[in-house]
Formats: structure tokens, C-alpha cells, sequence
């Protein structure tokens, strides 16, 4: 009204009487529908304004969690972005004054249906009609026809986190993802629905998405979807396994979790991949429908500024709202599982029913038992349907194939064990994200012993203890290292890697995945001078590995690298490459490496490096392991060997 | 240092070529979700984020794993789809069976499965008469999916035709 008013007697200043009629008229068009109150609801709007103000709900711990308010300097701000999710243009840095406008925008007269305050904000009606006792006969009509459908659709009964992990060869799914499955009366899990936030994209080039992201360009949305739709997203089409939580909400704690998730239906907030990400927007959902847990201010408060799902896993773990685990495999791990129990000589046949050179109608014929028929054909099913998705088959020949292979198959009857696969480690069982390390060693190199300080912001490397996560898969991120040198009484930089990427994925019968590296940013280098100088980075390279039950996973890659710094001639130095190593899982708890690099550089300052090296990693426990290496290294004509022992600290 | 700075830009340009031929040998799948909507066997969502090269594969490492743009699809819908006859309308079972219909025929020719559980769940089995009807499913496997082409009508009212058999 107060706008309303301001803007009239401003155009009445003006003294064109005919010209104000007009604009007066235009601006009560505007003004009056949404906003003429009769005099009695005026009354108690006032009433209810006053009462939540004298019982200061706005100071409330449920209103910072309805409306993602967070601590922000001396005050408070909301960590959503999008003007539509506040009534008050002062909302999101005023709890009170958004409050207000919200009490005061559920008398406003019928709009649009579902677009009433008290349907597109209901949690907060929910709650506020609870706490101010409203009487909801004294407030304007509002009909919420398509929230009522879709609660009608849902039907919320229970809740669980779900965990869609890593899949073997995309480091871009590495983290995983979170998302909460709202479970309905059904009794399959298939029909729940599933919400997640992520950011909305459109961006086909990595370095802009990556930038972006990073900077909070992109806008992230809750999204609400049926769930089978994300298991064939998730299981079958990106072959993720999913983890699933469930949760111990009851049936009213999530209904509340549901009105809020409605509000946030098509508003979004400037999305961060390091913080406010998927994994920490939903633990908002989790507090609206238990307000008595606090995750997201202690995650926020804390020395980090990242966030990790496995992270937010351990979080809603600690505040004991887990009450059982479930695992879905994925289409990949269902291919190796199967295959893991049948001969080798199978396996072969399953692969040449898929290759079209053995008709699936030969396999009811063969001379051996039924079980090691159904074998085959189960394998082969999965598959063809793999390499569908895959887009290794087009569409005719899948489906000519799959119907044949399920026709076959069909008259084969049950299998009793459904080919049991086996549950690998929870991902939040695994060590910690963030890594400091301590240790010492000596090089010959400046015949000098030293003490070494190392931290990581994470994730895991292909040396730390491997249960949680992927074998052959590193991801670290900012991981830094200092050295004290004894002899020269000198602090210096040994390396800071901002990104540190290995993906070793064996190749088998049935899958070929290409194995690639990148790294990048400061390590120490010998110089043409003897000395050690600090060099900046770029070192990709891609190539194959193989599971060997002797050796352990072997790998061979080409590699290129590039050096730059003011000391090499020509500033730089860019080589082409190989390395190969073993990686080995000797016992339990102790796991080594074995790894030769060669590079000849012959742009720049022209030189070669050799280096073999030897890694043990020991692990201690869940977030502690120690760490003995062994190099050797030849460098422009320069030897060096260097022996490091280490402790790390996984939090 | 110019020198060192065109090396630099030379590099990177190798790292994407490096990184587009890892795309090509994997099929080189680009571009934004797309959908292959359909009403029978093989419908998939092909969903990729971003050009699915290796490089942005890692520059997309944080990112956590986005998704596609949809944001509140409370049903799928199946009205492009031509309607099973001998069933009482029920659209959560429709909207199920084109979504689900791969994995649908999977768990029938093996006489069980979620998808199939669900799938009697939805057609109002009672619990009790369910291992029989897996079972007359799975015996009549080429009766509920005759061919390649069918859709989801036939494969519901086929399917109800067995059921009624019971």
C-alpha cells in the first residue's frame, strides 16, 4: 500500500488533471486486487503481526531454515538467490521484515490459483498457522489445487538419501551426487519421487562450465522427479551404483519436508561446486522436516569451504537419522558380478551372442546345466543393453537381439540366487576427504636430510587406502607440500598441484576404458645446474591398464609435458613420454606402487628425465596410514635419490 | 617470455585435441540431454552434460554431477501413446511400463525382478497370486512381447490377457 501511495502523490504533484485521471486509474488497476482488505481482516492481520513480532519468530531457529537464512557479518542472509522466494524486497538480509510480508501476504485477496502466498509458501503457513494459532476462517479464500494434486501423486510416507557414487571411468562423477527419495504408499521404490538440486547448465565447453561454476554463475534448481527415471539415469545409462539411506523421519516430519520442497519448486540460487552444491542445499530439506538437527550451520561454520557428498553422508550419519542401508548396482558391476561367477568359456559364448556369431536359440541345446545357461543368457542381456546405451548398437539390431536372448531366456524358468553380487564398502565408511601429512626424509641430491609438511583439500589418491572408493582412481585437488631443508637451514616449496587426476580402469573381456592422467601446477625440478628450481607444470597423458591377480593393476600411458620457468632456456621445456607401474594391494592394509617415467624433451630446453619410484602405502586406520617412498631420478645429467617416510591424517 | 606464453596457449590446444580424440573413441556422444521418446522397447534417456571429452570430464569433476534441466515432473505422462484397451485407466501403470519397458521384458523372461514387482504392484495383484503370474508371464514371454515394435498398449492388454487366464 505504502508504494502505492507514495508513487500517487507523486503523479498528483503534477497538475494535469485529465492526464491524472488516466494514470490513476492504470495505477488502481494495478494496485487494488491483490491488495483492497476489509476492515475486520485488516484487524487480525495487524493482530498476527504484532503477536510474531512480540514472540520474535522471526529469531526463530524454523524460520532461518524455511527461508536458508544463514549468519552473514553481524546479521543474517539467505542463501537463496531468486527475488520470487521473498515477499519483502528486504527478505534476504531481513528475517523480520520477510516475516511480516509474509503474514501479511496470506490476506491477500484470491490470485491465480497456487500462486497465494499460503499455497507457494505453505511450509510457511504450516508453520506460521501453527505458532499464531491463525484461524484460517478470518483469511482471504486461496485455493492450492495443484499442490493437493501433487501431494495426492506423492503420497509422502518415509524418506532416504540416496548416494548415486562414482562409476569407473568418469572423474566427473568421482564426488557422486545426493539426492532424497520421498517414498510413497506404494510398496515398490521404483514409483517414489526423487528431488535433487543441481545447477542448470548449457555450457559444452569444460574450461567456461568449470569457471562458472566455480564462481557461482550457474543457477541451481531443486528438481523433483519420479525415481525410476533417476535409476535409469543413474544405474543404467552413467552405470553409478546407488547407495541408499534410509532415513528415520515419520510420516509428519516428511509431509513437512514435502511443503518445503514445494516452495522451492522453480526457485533458484547461485550454484557453487564447492559449497553450496547438491550435497548441501538438501540438508536443508532434512532440517525442515526435523528442525531439533543443526547440519547445515556446523558444515558452513566450519575451516572448510567445500563440500562433499560422502561428507554430508557422515554428517546425516553423526546427527542418527540413518536406519538402513541399501545398494543397487549398476549395469556395469551387474555385467562383472554375473561374469565373475561363470567360467571363462562362457563368458566367451554370452560375448559371441552379443558379436552375432552364436544364435542366443543354440545355448537351450548345449550340454551343460541349466544354471550356466541362464548364465549366459542373463549376461548377454545386460550387455546388449549396456552397449545400447552405449550407443554401440544401434536400435534395430538391439532390439532384434534383446527380444531373441529374453525369448530364449524365457523358457529357461528361475535362477534361485538371481547371481548374488557382492556389496563393496559405503562410501562414507571410507577415509576422510581433506588430508595433512607429516614426514621426513634425505636426498642425495643436496646430501641433506629434510622434514616435510603436506596438506590436501581432497579427495583420495591412488596410494590411500582404497575401501570407499574406486581402485585406480585419484582425484586431488589444491595439494601442497613444503620442505625444511637441514643442511642449507632453508624453507622451501616442493610442490602445489591445484589438480591431480589419475583414472586407471582395466580393461576385460568386456569392457575397453581408455585410462587417462592430468596434472598441473608448481613442482621442483632439476636444473642443467644441479639445482632443484621450482617449474610450472602441465603433464596429460592417456593409455591402458589391466587387472592382473599376480601383479595387480598394470598401466602403460603416453604422456607430454610441459615445463615452464625463466631458468630453462627458452623459458621452457615440452617432452613427450611414458610411463607404466603396477599397483598392488599386497594385504589389507598395505598397498604399493611401482611406477617408471621416462620423457624426452626435445622443444625448449632440450633434455631427458628418467625417474622409478617405489610408493607403500600403510593404512593404520580409517583416517590414518603412513607412507614410505623410494625414488630414483636422472634428470639433464643429474642423479638423484631421495628416501621419505610419512604420516597421514585423513579429517 | 612470449615464446613461453605461445607454448602455454600450444599446450592447452593439445589437451583438448588429446581429450576430443578420448570423445571420438568413445562414441563422441555431444550436445545437451536429449530424449528418445518413444511408446515400446529400447526408449532411453541419453542425458550428457557437456561435450563428454575427457578435458571437461575433469573440469567437471566438482560439479558433482548435474542433471538435465527439468525441474518438477511429478509424472512422465504417456498421452502420445496410444492407450491400452482392456484395462481400467491407470496412468502411474502406463507412464511405469513405457519408462520401464526394457527392464520390463528382462525381469519377465526371468521370471522376476523390481521392475516386475512393480510392475504387478501397479496392475493390483494380490500378493498371494503374484508367483503365479510371474510365472505365466515368463511362459508367455512371446505372447506379451510379440515383436520388436511393440507398444504399450499391446504390451499391457497382452499382459492383462495373460493375467485373466490365471
Amino acid at each position: 500500500m505504502s508504494v502505492g501511495k507514495s508513487v500517487f502523490t507523486k503523479v498528483y504533484g503534477t497538475s494535469r488533471p485529465v492526464c491524472l485521471f488516466f494514470v490513476f486509474l492504470i495505477l488502481l488497476s494495478f494496485i487494488s486486487p491483490a491488495r483492497v482488505i476489509f476492515a475486520e481482516d485488516s484487524a487480525y492481520r495487524e493482530e498476527l503481526v504484532k503477536r510474531a513480532k512480540e514472540m520474535r519468530l522471526f529469531e526463530d531457529r524454523y524460520w532461518d531454515i524455511l527461508v536458508h537464512y544463514k549468519r552473514a557479518g553481524s546479521g543474517k542472509k539467505s542463501l537463496i538467490t531468486d527475488p520470487k522466494f521473498f515477499l519483502s524486497p528486504a527478505g534476504k538480509k531481513d528475517p523480520a521484515a520477510e516475516l511480516e510480508a509474509t503474514l501479511r501476504g496470506f490476506f491477500q485477496e484470491e490470485e491465480k490459483d497456487d500462486e497465494h502466498p499460503r499455497c507457494r509458501f505453505i511450509a510457511r503457513y504450516t508453520w506460521l498457522k501453527e505458532k499464531l494459532n491463525i484461524d484460517e476462517r478470518r483469511l482471504p479464500a486461496a485455493s492450492c489445487t495443484k499442490f493437493n494434486e501433487v501431494m495426492d501423486t506423492v503420497k509422502p510416507r518415509s524418506a532416504a538419501l540416496v548416494f548415486p557414487s562414482a562409476h569407473l571411468n568418469s572423474p566427473s562423477s568421482m564426488f557422486g551426487h545426493t539426492l532424497i527419495r520421498i517414498n510413497s504408499s506404494y510398496q515398490s521404490e521404483l514409483l517414489s519421487h526423487a528431488v535433487s538440486y543441481a545447477a542448470v547448465t548449457d555450457d559444452a565447453i569444460g574450461v567456461l562450465y568449470a569457471f562458472k561454476g566455480l564462481f557461482g554463475f550457474y543457477k541451481g534448481y531443486y528438481s523433483f522427479l519420479l525415481y525410476y527415471e533417476k535409476v535409469k539415469e543413474y544405474n543404467d545409462m552413467e552405470r553409478r551404483d546407488i547407495w541408499e539411506y534410509d532415513l528415520n523421519l515419520t510420516k509428519d516430519e516428511v509431509q513437512r519436508m514435502m511443503l518445503h520442497i514445494w516452495e522451492l519448486k522453480d526457485i533458484y540460487s547461485d550454484y557453487y561446486f564447492f559449497d553450496e552444491n547438491c550435497s548441501y542445499e538438501l540438508l536443508f530439506l532434512i532440517e525442515a522436516a526435523r528442525p531439533s538437527v543443526d547440519m547445515t550451520g556446523p558444515l558452513r561454520d566450519r575451516l572448510r569451504f567445500w563440500v562433499i557428498p560422502s561428507d554430508t553422508i557422515r554428517v546425516v550419519r553423526e546427527n542418527g537419522l540413518i536406519e538402513k542401508v541399501k545398494y543397487r548396482p549398476s549395469q556395469a558391476l551387474r555385467v562383472r558380478s554375473i561374469a565373475s561367477l561363470m567360467e571363462k568359456k562362457d563368458q566367451e559364448t554370452a560375448l559371441a551372442i552379443v558379436n552375432k556369431t552364436t544364435p542366443p536359440q543354440a545355448i537351450p541345446d548345449m550340454s551343460i546345466n541349466a544354471e550356466r545357461k541362464i548364465r549366459i543368457l542373463d549376461l548377454t542381456t545386460e550387455l546388449l543393453q549396456y552397449k545400447y546405451a552405449d550407443k554401440e548398437l544401434e536400435k534395430d539390431d538391439y532390439l532384434k537381439q534383446f527380444l531373441a536372448v529374453l525369448n530364449v531366456r524365457s523358457t529357461l524358468g528361475t535362477q534361485a540366487d538371481e547371481h548374488t553380487i557382492p556389496r563393496p564398502f559405503q562410501p562414507e565408511e571410507g577415509h576422510r576427504s581433506g588430508r595433512t601429512a607429516v614426514g621426513a626424509g634425505y636426498t642425495t641430491l643436496g646430501k641433506s636430510p629434510f622434514t616435510e609438511l603436506g596438506w590436501r583439500a581432497a579427495f583420495h589418491d591412488v596410494l590411500d587406502p582404497d575401501p570407499g572408493f574406486i581402485e585406480g582412481g585419484q582425484i586431488d585437488f589444491f595439494s601442497i607440500r613444503g620442505r625444511y631443508y637441514f643442511k642449507e637451514d632453508k624453507l622451501r616449496l616442493e610442490s602445489f598441484r591445484f589438480v591431480d587426476i589419475v583414472s586407471l580402469s582395466p580393461r576385460d573381456l568386456f569392457f575397453k576404458p581408455i585410462s587417462w592422467k592430468v596434472n598441473t601446477g608448481f613442482d621442483r625440478k632439476i636444473f642443467r645446474d644441479g639445482e632443484e628450481h621450482l617449474i610450472y607444470r602441465v603433464n596429460p597423458g592417456g593409455g591402458i591398464a589391466y587387472q592382473n591377480s599376480l601383479l595387480g593393476l598394470c598401466y602403460a600411458m603416453l604422456e607430454t609435458d610441459l615445463n615452464l620457468s625463466g631458468g630453462l632456456k627458452d623459458d621452457y621445456a615440452l617432452g613427450f613420454g611414458a610411463s607404466t607401474g603396477v599397483i598392488k594391494q599386497l594385504t589389507e592394509l598395505w598397498k604399493i606402487r611401482l611406477e617408471a617415467w621416462g620423457m624426452y624433451y626435445e622443444a625448449g630446453d632440450t633434455h631427458r628425465s628418467m625417474k622409478a619410484s617405489l610408493d607403500q602405502n600403510f593404512k593404520i586406520s580409517t583416517n590414518n596410514s603412513v607412507t614410505f617412498s623410494l625414488l630414483r631420478e636422472k634428470t639433464f645429467y643429474h642423479y638423484q635419490s631421495e628416501a621419505r617416510l610419512g604420516w597421514n591424517f585423513y579429517y | 617470455m612470449k615464446k613461453a606464453f605461445v607454448v602455454a596457449v600450444l599446450s592447452v590446444l593439445m589437451v583438448f585435441v588429446v581429450s576430443s580424440a578420448f570423445a571420438a573413441s568413445k562414441g563422441g556422444a555431444s550436445g545437451r540431454a536429449h530424449r528418445n521418446v518413444g511408446c515400446g522397447l529400447g526408449t532411453m534417456l541419453w542425458q550428457h552434460n557437456s561435450d563428454d571429452s575427457v578435458l571437461s570430464q575433469t573440469l567437471q569433476v566438482t560439479t558433482n554431477g548435474t542433471c538435465g534441466n527439468q525441474t518438477f515432473g511429478i509424472t512422465t505422462g504417456t498421452s502420445e501413446c496410444e492407450q491400452p484397451a482392456n484395462f481400467a485407466k491407470n496412468d502411474r501403470l502406463n507412464e511405469f511400463v513405457v519408462a520401464n519397458m526394457d527392464n520390463l521384458a528382462k525381469d519377465i523372461a526371468k521370471g522376476g525382478g523390481e521392475s516386475l514387482e512393480t510392475f504387478a504392484e501397479l496392475m493390483q495383484i494380490p500378493t498371494e497370486k503374484r508367483a503365479e503370474f510371474y510365472r505365466n508371464l515368463q511362459a508367455n514371454f512371446a505372447k506379451v512381447f510379440t515383436s520388436e515394435q511393440v507398444v504399450l498398449a499391446n504390451v499391457v492388454d497382452n499382459a492383462v490377457a495373460v493375467a485373466s487366464k490365471n
